[in-house]
């Protein structure tokens, strides 16, 4: 378990808050001014101080494998990321350093102005699915029952693959889909593309020909395409 | 009673002490919360923290404001200028 820094300090202001509340509690001082001006810290500042460090670690936390992980149901998902042997999109990807442990939000967040907000707001949905549905799949329910919200966005792949690249445009079928590739009507991840991120959720008959299409291709750094 | 009315009853009898006993008991259970999501980042202890710890802690942080608010509003104007230096009332 890895415990930044800030987390200390957050942890630093709740024990002084902590002190100061239980003394109040147990000696109850009269609220002269001493007592008010050390309310104020042990009510207010500190408390505030940790509730913000809070939110930022918690949003931080949000954008790692780990948190994904947290629900039962994502197991096989990050299993399959964090696979040495894989060859899925998903394990190839978060065995490189841009994506490392925090590959899930990577690939999926949403880059617009507001993706930020709009990737917590979906995650909220996803919170609300597992609580009053999801919760209960074991992992062959979840793998046949869970599925992708909305088709993945190429916008998404092309925040790395800008789709300018020369080692990109020398391979023919990306010249002759470029429109569609940036329009998003064909889709990167598709069965007869470069197959899907996930291929072990699909149903068998769609995955053999998702892995074969481009088998032979090496996979490049992100630079040149 | 009208809903002022019950306002300013409330703001004339309430038991200051009371409510900063109850603001420290919720602001130690909001800080329960907010620590345990430092140190165990899954998702219930995080969604926890930012959800029901923040609510709770508000909640002490505004018993507190309104401790504070009761002490101005029965607080005696204590003027620091003494009387005959003041500008007349007239001015």
């Amino acid at each position: 378990m890895h415990v930044s820094p800030l987390s200390w300090i957050a942890l630093a202001c709740a024990i002084a808050a902590a002190i100061i509340m239980i003394l109040y509690l147990i000696y109850r001082p009269p609220l002269n001014a001493t007592t008010k001006a050390l309310l104020v810290l042990g009510v207010g500042v500190l408390p505030i101080m940790t509730a913000m460090i809070g939110n930022v670690e918690g949003l931080r936390a949000t954008e790692q494998q780990g948190f994904c992980g947290s629900c039962h149901t994502m197991e096989p998902w990050i299993e399959d990321a964090n696979d040495l042997q894989s060859e899925s999109l998903a394990a190839i990807h978060s065995r490189t350093i841009k994506f490392g442990g925090s590959s899930c939000y990577v690939c999926h967040k949403d880059y617009g102005m507001l993706g930020y907000a709009v990737t917590k707001i979906g995650g909220m949905g996803h919170v609300y699915k597992f609580v009053t549905e999801w919760m209960w799949y074991d992992r062959e329910e979840a793998l046949s029952k869970i599925h992708i919200a909305r088709p993945f966005k190429n916008e998404n792949c092309m925040q790395c693959h800008s789709t300018t690249g020369s080692i990109w445009s020398d391979v023919q079928d990306h010249v002759g889909l470029l429109d569609d590739l940036r329009a998003g009507e064909t889709s990167c991840v598709s069965a007869g593309c470069h197959g899907y991120a996930h291929p072990f959720s699909k149903p068998e008959e769609e995955t053999p020909q998702a892995m074969e299409a481009h088998s032979d291709l090496q996979l490049s750094s992100p630079e040149g395409t | 009673m009208s809903l002022k009315a019950k306002i300013k009853r409330f703001l004339d009898t309430a038991s200051r002490r009371r409510l900063i006993w109850w603001a420290c008991v919720l602001g130690l259970i909001a800080l329960a919360f907010m620590t345990w999501s430092l140190f165990d980042q899954g998702w219930i202890p995080v969604m926890m923290a930012m959800s029901v710890g923040q609510g709770i802690g508000t909640l002490s942080f505004a018993l507190f404001l309104l401790v504070v608010f009761i002490d101005l509003r029965q607080a005696e104007f204590r003027p620091s200028i003494p009387e005959d230096l003041r500008k007349p009332k007239t001015d």
